[in-house]
């Protein structure tokens, strides 16, 4: 009966909730929903006004036709391969009784490409496939082996999104076990025909989303193609980039990028729409009952483990080298131990360095501010106003991370907001991109607490203001910091977007780990993910200390770094 | 501890509007006009979805009305947030906020009117005594038990010394022993303090022990308001007679009526009952008479019935009697060791002349 009420609270018209709100609608205006608008424009319309011949044109290009069905093609595979080795992992580790340090060290292997440069996994296969790589030339003794294609981008790119599959479907997979697979056993079926007859068909849905996450991130990938798909793989971001960087074909790039629209929203909507009809398995909200290890029949559990450990060692394997590439000469050539590639990276790479931190450092607080603000205003709110702040924040997150900076880049370079090449606008870019984790968590955190404790504290006499600064943000603290931590992995690891905004003045070290990649400076590459890493293990770590000090020992929720 | 002199409040044709899923406005409230006499605990009786929570959070502020006006005292609050109308409010789930211990739950509202520390220290010892609580200022909510809960929910609401006081369910989460501790617990508060009071439940029993007055609500309205003795006794429709306690309600037609008595058919059978109230002969009515008041005995009284049912309750028996094509539920306190009255047996009842209410 509380719902849908029309006799409004005074909560809904005091004047600060305005002022916040109409701050935030100027802030959407200007970042999500103005430079998308630029961007459409300048690929609609030419000196006569509005046309389509620019997209028709694209489409008509063989080439770029091409691109757009490899960017499809890569996708599904990347979408399929991760969405199995997610699933394997969260099987395994839900199923098997494996040990707490087992557990543990797939937690870690599971967080390695979340928080790393998009290039690391890439750089290994490299190190590992390529003319001198260990495995084909120092192993396989083969000469001039060929890395650049299909199979390495997709293997290298379901190794990097594969964790959004195990993290999708580790808490689905949790919440079957026990009650439901018991009953099944418990009317006589064998664990094949559980598996088979309640597992699988209640994961579906879970796996139809994972697919699809996994779907839209490699849609989306820049990084790895740009590395490993060689010439004979063009696909559409890579395209874009090199419309732009190499052709200056602004025009071109911003139509190239549109290709990527339609797909990347109707997967976007798709996952969207599985996600809120989750499953049967879900609405009691009990995820008690977990499975007694009763899951699998024993020669599986080894299969599982088997698996699960050649998966663990080979990213573990992919890791080790890296680090081992940064700390010597020259890898392939020379192996003897230098700590010479950190010098570089700490002389001239330290503007990069710098900027990259002193941008990740002041997107971080505005970005998890705003995703506690707007996710308190979407929980919090009713009507219209509430389900376009929900539309228009996800807008940027749901976009190929190209479409962004290219309709930014668009959109700042020209009167009446000329913004290229400040740090202003790469730190907009992450913030309006990457709290939307924020803005999920604080959400979920809101749907759980109760109203009544918002209005325990108005019937004392707080305001709007003192009630949310006192009382909801405390409670929201966990959200929060869900959100620092992911603006500060994405502002030290992203590059699809703000490879478009870094200037003379503001560079990345991402941006700097791609030059060196063209410039076959591996070491140096190698020791700037290896820092990358580091930090973004060091001050997440620093984070989820904060949180606990910060919150009362029964609101403790851990939730720094694994989202997203 | 409550210095000011307690003040009313009144509603004049409140009415409060919900949109329903549909897009229908459904109207949940429709215009209530009510009083609250100063000092009083009065409370909004009903079944869920009565209104009586609305007519409450509306009196808070936590919901505007769609129109009418709130009083509380002379003042005009209708537009006022709840956080300038000096209300405590004590929540069905109690609210406390998790992440404060018990002493800063309850010095919140101290703390947003700028207290210093010392008062602040001193009135939130002396309120969690008198809920007897003290010694529980370190612990977080989640380390106390309901009943402890919800004497924090209380203590918070009322330290601030708040002009009305405003209760919305609070012991329905409790067990039932602890709830007739807690409602004693809660009107000794309300003596003690003087603060005006509203109170909302849905069980007859809490509204009977704890009210001065009660509102017995019915689809958005007030049905009837009295205390618990005048409703019990002269319930003004079936509905609040059915809410409040047992009722058996009977057709009835008027034979002849005068002289402070009225001579009715129920039943097949003929009564004479006191009544105010004159009727013309051939008035058909309903009769109310309370189980307890009718006796159930040895055949030949002058109704006769047939046993459906028999309850053993200790201290009461009940029976459901078929007479004619009524069904009539009798209550016998204490009804004596070797009673042998079963279903299927035949009994003699008398109707009371006195207690029996005559509903249009």
């Amino acid at each position: 009966m509380a719902a849908a009420v029309t006799a409004r609270g005074p909560a809904q018209s005091d004047p600060f909730r305005v002022a916040v709100i109409v701050t935030l609608w100027l802030l959407l205006g200007l970042f999500v929903l103005y430079p998308l608008a630029c961007l459409l424009v300048r690929a609609f319309s030419d000196d006569g006004g509005f046309t389509l011949a620019p997209i028709v044109g694209a489409l008509g290009n063989p080439t770029h036709l091409r691109a757009l069905r490899n960017s499809l093609v890569l996708a599904t595979l990347v979408g399929m391969l991760g969405t199995a080795a997610g699933f394997l992992f969260a099987y395994t580790v839900e199923r098997t009784d494996m040990s707490r340090g087992a557990k543990r060290l797939i937690d870690l292997i599971v967080l390695l490409p979340l928080i790393s440069p998009p290039f690391t996994t890439s750089i290994g296969f490299v190190f590992s496939f390529g003319p001198r790589g260990l495995i084909t030339h120092d192993l396989l003794g083969m000469q001039n082996a060929q890395v650049y294609g299909w199979a390495s981008t997709t293997c290298a790119e379901a190794l990097t999104y594969f964790p959004l599959a195990f993290l999708a479907l580790r808490p689905l997979i949790a919440a079957i076990g026990g009650d439901l697979e018991e009953a099944a056993f418990s009317l006589g079926g064998s664990r094949w025909q559980v598996f088979r007859t309640v597992t699988l068909p209640l994961t579906t849905p879970g796996l139809g989303n994972a697919f699809l996450l996994i779907f839209a991130a490699s849609l989306a990938d820049f990084a790895t193609p740009l590395i490993l798909a060689g010439n004979n793989l063009p696909v559409l971001p890579t395209d874009a980039y090199l419309q732009i960087t190499g052709m200056f074909d602004l025009k071109g790039g911003a139509v190239l990028s549109l290709l990527l629209l339609v797909p990347a929203g109707l997967v976007f909507f798709a996952q969207r729409y599985l996600v809120e009809r989750r499953s049967y398995v879900t609405i009691t909200g009990k995820i008690g009952g977990r499975a007694h290890g009763a899951g699998a029949a024993p020669a599986v559990r080894w299969l599982l483990w088997a698996g699960c450990a050649a998966l663990t060692l080979f990213i573990l394997y992919l890791y080790a080298l890296l680090v081992y590439a940064s700390a010597v000469v020259a890898f392939g050539a020379n192996g003897t131990p230098t700590l010479d590639n950190y010098r570089v990276i700490f002389t001239e790479g330290i503007p990069a360095i710098q900027d990259t931190l002193i941008i990740a450092l002041i997107g971080m607080p505005l970005g998890g501010l705003y995703g506690v603000i707007v996710g308190y205003l979407i929980a919090r709110s009713r009507g219209i106003s509430r389900h376009m702040i929900e539309i228009v924040s996800m807008i940027n997150y749901a976009l190929p991370g190209t479409i962004v900076g290219i309709a930014y880049l668009i959109a700042f370079n020209d009167p009446p907001f000329v913004l290229t090449g400040t740090a202003t606008i790469i730190i907009a870019c992450y913030i309006f991109r990457y709290s939307p984790t924020g803005i999920r968590t604080t959400v979920a955190l809101l749907q759980q607490v109760d109203r009544s404790i918002e209005e325990a504290s108005f019937s004392l006499g707080a305001s709007t203001l003192r009630t949310f600064t006192s009382v909801t943000l405390p409670l929201i603290l966990p959200a929060f910091f869900a959100g620092l931590g992911t603006v500060f992995i994405r502002a030290m690891t992203a590059i699809s977007a703000t490879i478009f905004l870094v200037s003379i003045n503001w560079t990345l070290i991402t941006v700097r780990i791609l030059e060196n990649m063209t410039e076959v400076a591996l070491g140096p590459a190698a020791a700037f993910s290896v820092f990358v890493i580091v930090v973004v293990l060091a001050v997440t770590s620093l984070l989820n200390v904060a949180l606990s000090r910060m919150t009362t020992p029964t609101l403790r929720v851990s939730s720094v770094g694994t989202a997203p | 501890m409550s210095a000011a002199a307690p003040v009313g409040i009144t509603l004049r044709r409140v009415s409060a509007a919900f949109r329903s899923p549909e897009g229908a406005a459904v109207a949940a409230v429709r215009d209530v006009d009510l009083v609250v006499e100063p000092g009083e605990l009065l409370t909004l009786l009903g079944p869920s979805g009565c209104g009586k929570t609305t007519t409450l959070r509306m009196i808070a502020g936590f919901q505007e009305p769609s129109s009418g006006e709130i009083l509380i005292g002379e003042r005009d609050v209708t537009r006022v947030p709840a956080n300038r109308r000096d209300i405590g409010f004590v929540f069905q789930s109690y609210a406390l906020f998790p992440h404060l211990t018990v002493f800063d739950n309850v010095a919140y509202g101290l703390r947003i009117r700028r207290k210093n520390s010392d008062e602040i220290r001193t009135r939130v010892t002396e309120v969690l005594a008198l809920v007897g609580l003290g010694g529980f200022e370190r612990r977080f909510p989640s380390e106390l038990s309901g009943g402890q809960q919800q004497r924090v929910a209380l203590a918070r609401a009322i330290v601030i010394r708040p002009r009305v006081l405003l209760f919305d369910e609070p012991l329905s989460n409790l067990d039932a022993k602890l709830r007739v501790d807690m409602r004693t617990e809660i009107q000794r508060l309300q003596r003690t303090l003087g603060i005006t009071t509203v109170y909302v439940t849905h069980d007859q029993e809490e509204a009977m022990a704890i009210s001065d007055r009660i509102a017995v609500m019915k689809d958005g309205s007030v049905a009837q308001l009295g205390s618990a003795e005048e409703l019990y006794r002269r319930p003004a429709s079936s509905f609040v007679a059915g809410f409040l306690g047992r009722a058996n309600l009977l057709p009835a037609t008027v034979r002849e009526s005068g002289g402070g008595n009225v001579t009715l058919e129920v039943a097949g059978t003929t009564i004479t009952v006191v009544s105010a109230i004159a009727y013309a002969a051939g008035t058909k009515l309903n009769v109310m008479i309370r189980p307890e008041r009718i006796s159930i005995g040895p055949l030949g009284g002058p109704l006769d019935g047939e046993i459906v049912s028999r309850v053993y309750l200790g201290d009461k028996a009940e029976y459901v009697v078929r007479v004619g094509s009524a069904t009539l539920q009798v209550i016998r306190a204490d009804p004596p060791e070797g009673e042998t009255l079963a279903p299927g047996m035949r009994v003699g009842l008398t109707l009371p002349r006195e207690g029996v209410q005559l509903l249009p």
